[in-house]
């Protein structure tokens, strides 16, 4: 398949899973306002106990769930626009949180969680965007399509002339003893290596601990 | 049936949506009560008696359309509307095909929910 296709693809299966929560994020805006208008409603009539309290809790409910949009709606145009430039300068660490943010529901799916670990130093580099987005979301996709885990670690470390993005099993007495084996076998991991050829980063596994990394640079 | 004798199950992963449908379903006289996974929701059914299940598709675990089929082969009786926040009705289909009573896009129309509600209950045989 043509790298521009794999791009498409990528894109739909993340904005799909975004409009989804935002589809969400809109149904509960609804039913709150709906239930607002219907202590409204009944007030008019009848005294509803407590009815300033309840249109209170609605008010709150509304609020958190037009931020929640916000940060949705944001996150997703930032990844709307990566593919202008073929080439742009990153932040690792922010495009790393930012791609986790919206494609969590997807891992979550999965029951997964996916976090990543706080960086200690700023980490840029020049690429192309979208297939920098593709390794990272591919690399979940892979120890977790590969392993019954229940939560991901993903570390970002700085060294010297490379950067190491780390991901990790979030349970430290996971063992698998075919750990390799098994990623090597993964349909995810042929697909990893093609994405770093493609914009000179390196894929590897870390001997005898269950962790795959990609050397950035 | 009147509302007040039609006891429906909601099944969805967003608590506050669930909920805050389930208030304004209590408001209008019906008893309902909440699953926030499909698990929870069949084990509910297994030990309760409900008139309707409202499911949505996409879950964490168990999703929309497995829980329709694990409660199909177990309670066909119960009638599933589905609820779904893809813009295509294609989960829906399938998840009439299966033997949903019917599915309804999200955010919901209340109206056109309760008008649904009502044509389940009354279209289901009462055992």
């Amino acid at each position: 398949m043509e790298t521009s296709n794999k791009k498409a693809m990528f894109f739909g299966k993340v904005t799909a899973s975004v409009t989804h929560e935002i589809q969400n994020v809109l149904a509960i805006i609804k039913e709150t306002s709906g239930l607002m208008e219907d202590f409204i409603l009944m007030h008019k009539t009848n005294q509803v106990p407590d009815f300033d309290s309840k249109l209170d809790k609605c008010l709150e409910t509304l609020k958190k769930q037009a931020y929640r949009g916000v940060s949705l709606t944001s996150n997703l145009n930032g990844f709307a626009h990566t593919p202008d430039n073929i080439q742009s300068a990153i932040d690792i660490c922010e495009t790393t949180k930012k791609l986790i943010s919206i494609t969590d529901r997807l891992f979550k799916q999965k029951n997964v969680s996916v976090e990543v670990c706080e960086c200690t130093a700023s980490c840029s580099i020049t690429t192309d965007p979208v297939i920098f987005q593709m390794i990272l979301f591919s690399c979940i996709e892979c120890m977790i399509d590969t392993f019954q885990i229940q939560q991901l670690m993903v570390n970002i470390h700085p060294k010297e002339n490379t950067i190491g993005i780390c991901f990790s099993i979030g349970d430290e007495n996971f063992q698998y003893p075919d750990f390799k084996e098994k990623i090597m076998q993964s349909s995810h991991w042929s697909k990893i290596t093609d994405l770093c050829e493609q914009i000179n980063f390196t894929a590897g596994m870390t001997p005898g601990s269950p962790k795959i990394f990609i050397l950035v640079g | 049936m009147s509302n007040q004798n039609i006891k429906i199950l909601l099944i969805d992963d967003e608590l506050e949506f669930i909920s805050t449908l389930s208030e304004r379903l209590e408001l209008r006289g019906y008893t309902s009560k909440i699953a926030q996974d499909g698990e929870t929701g069949i084990t509910m059914i297994e030990n309760e008696t409900f008139d309707v299940a409202i499911i949505d598709l996409m879950m964490p675990g168990l999703n929309g359309l497995d829980t329709l089929r694990h409660i199909k082969n177990t309670n066909n009786a119960l009638p599933v509307i589905l609820l779904t926040g893809h813009g295509s009705t294609k989960d829906g289909m399938e998840g009439m095909r299966i033997g949903a009573f019917d599915f309804l896009m999200k955010p919901l129309d209340i109206n056109e929910l309760l008008k649904k509600i009502k044509l389940a209950v009354d279209q289901t045989p009462k055992g």
